[in-house]
């Protein structure tokens, strides 16, 4: 039962978007568009993943005193496997992604966790709490993408698939848009409405509970 | 002492596997990266090419122009392809260009760009580069928006960073192929 908890706990009890307030440059930058999120989010749960489980296997060896340089050496060949794999075989996600794809090696969700989680848990636990956060930041931002390329830009991007393009033009919204929520000023106004919705329903559960 | 070398010896070992992993990931992708590169670099020149013969690429490099490559129909010089160097609201762009000999633009394609979709990114959309064609001879190239049609003027609007980061390369390229003089 806590081995499910470890995997669920980041998608919305901890989630480390809404809730620990983590990784927010990333969440900005690359939120434009949904394939930019997914692409984002699909990385850094197997940077993540992949992280924990080798700082987890590693957590008696490494030594206290060079931790840091440690889970950070991990961290960065797990993301250049990442950009190199992107590069070749989802280039259009590569260029869109940008600087924030290398970026990832000091997203604080990694790092954090690293420390956090994996330094201190078991492979397994540290494989789903890998999971799990990597789930939850994906949802976040592709929550964040969504309404910001619906209402921004009038369209929802996917990925192409034979005959479909993977741009959903949508009636009305494509003419004339919100063009503020594709700037990063429109970002922030949105990320703050989720952010007071979530601490509503976190406030609300808690109340709840008592 | 003992406690020292042995956290140096993880260290390594830690940076030494990572480094392997990294080498063998490489050696798979990096044709693949190449290849991907070499395609879309063809496609775009045969895009702008306008259906004439593509020569040989000659590099430039010098901050603005990267590489320019004579168009011919079998005689003479017609023109040139020039890739050129742009800065947007993303940051760096990269324009592939199409001139007459005489400097008017023939056709244009923004290729890699980080600008904002639904704003910036729209000058990716293949009728965009229209209000620059035909123009940089005998009629300049637009400098700035009040140089554009009421109509252009609408379609650029929110995005006047790309705008004047695309007609200040292209201006360039049209400078360029002038100086060339129908030369190789």
């Amino acid at each position: 039962m806590s081995h499910i908890k470890e995997l669920t706990k980041g998608i919305f009890k901890e989630n480390p978007t809404f809730i620990i307030m983590l990784g927010m440059c990333p969440t900005l930058g690359v939120s434009t568009q949904v394939s930019n999120a997914i692409g984002m989010g699909v990385s850094v749960i197997f940077v993540l993943t992949c992280s924990n489980i080798f700082i987890s296997l590693l957590r008696k060896v490494i030594p206290d005193s060079v931790r840091i340089p440690c889970y950070i050496v991990i961290i960065a060949s797990f993301v250049t496997i990442v950009e190199m794999v992107l590069h070749a075989f989802v280039p259009s996600v590569y260029e869109a992604l940008g600087v924030y794809l290398p970026l990832i090696v000091v997203n604080c969700i990694i790092l954090g966790r690293a420390e956090a989680f994996a330094g201190k848990n078991g492979v397994l636990d540290s494989a789903l709490d890998g999971i799990g956060m990597g789930i939850g930041f994906t949802l976040s931002l592709s929550l964040i993408a969504l309404i910001r390329e619906v209402f921004g830009a009038g369209t929802i991007t996917l990925f192409p698939v034979g005959s479909f393009s993977g741009v959903i033009s949508i009636p009305g919204l494509s003419e004339s848009p919100v063009r503020v929520l594709t700037l990063a000023s429109g970002a922030l106004l949105l990320m703050g409405y989720l952010k007071a919705f979530f601490q509503w329903k976190t406030s609300r559960s808690r109340g709840g509970e008592a | 002492m003992t406690r020292y070398i042995k956290t140096a010896v993880i260290l390594f070992l830690i940076c030494a596997i990572c480094t392997a992993l990294c080498a063998l990931v490489n050696e798979v992708t990096a044709p693949v990266i190449a290849a991907n590169t070499e395609n879309d670099r063809l496609s775009a020149l045969s895009d702008v090419a306008a259906g004439l013969e593509i020569g040989e690429q000659v590099d430039v490099g010098d901050g603005t122009v990267n590489y320019y490559i004579p168009l011919s129909d079998g005689g003479g010089i017609k023109g040139y392809i020039v890739e050129l160097s742009a800065s947007g609201y993303g940051g760096a762009m990269t324009v592939i260009a199409s001139y007459g000999d005489d400097g008017s633009l023939m056709q244009a394609k923004l290729t890699a760009n980080s600008e904002t979709p639904g704003l910036g990114k729209k000058a990716e959309d293949p009728g965009y580069m229209d209000m620059f064609i035909g123009l940089g001879a005998d009629e300049p190239l637009p400098a700035s928006k009040s140089d554009l049609s009421a109509e252009d003027n609408a379609a650029v609007s929110g995005a006047s960073v790309t705008f004047g980061g695309i007609s200040s390369a292209l201006i360039s390229g049209s400078d360029f192929v002038k100086g060339l003089g129908g030369a190789v």
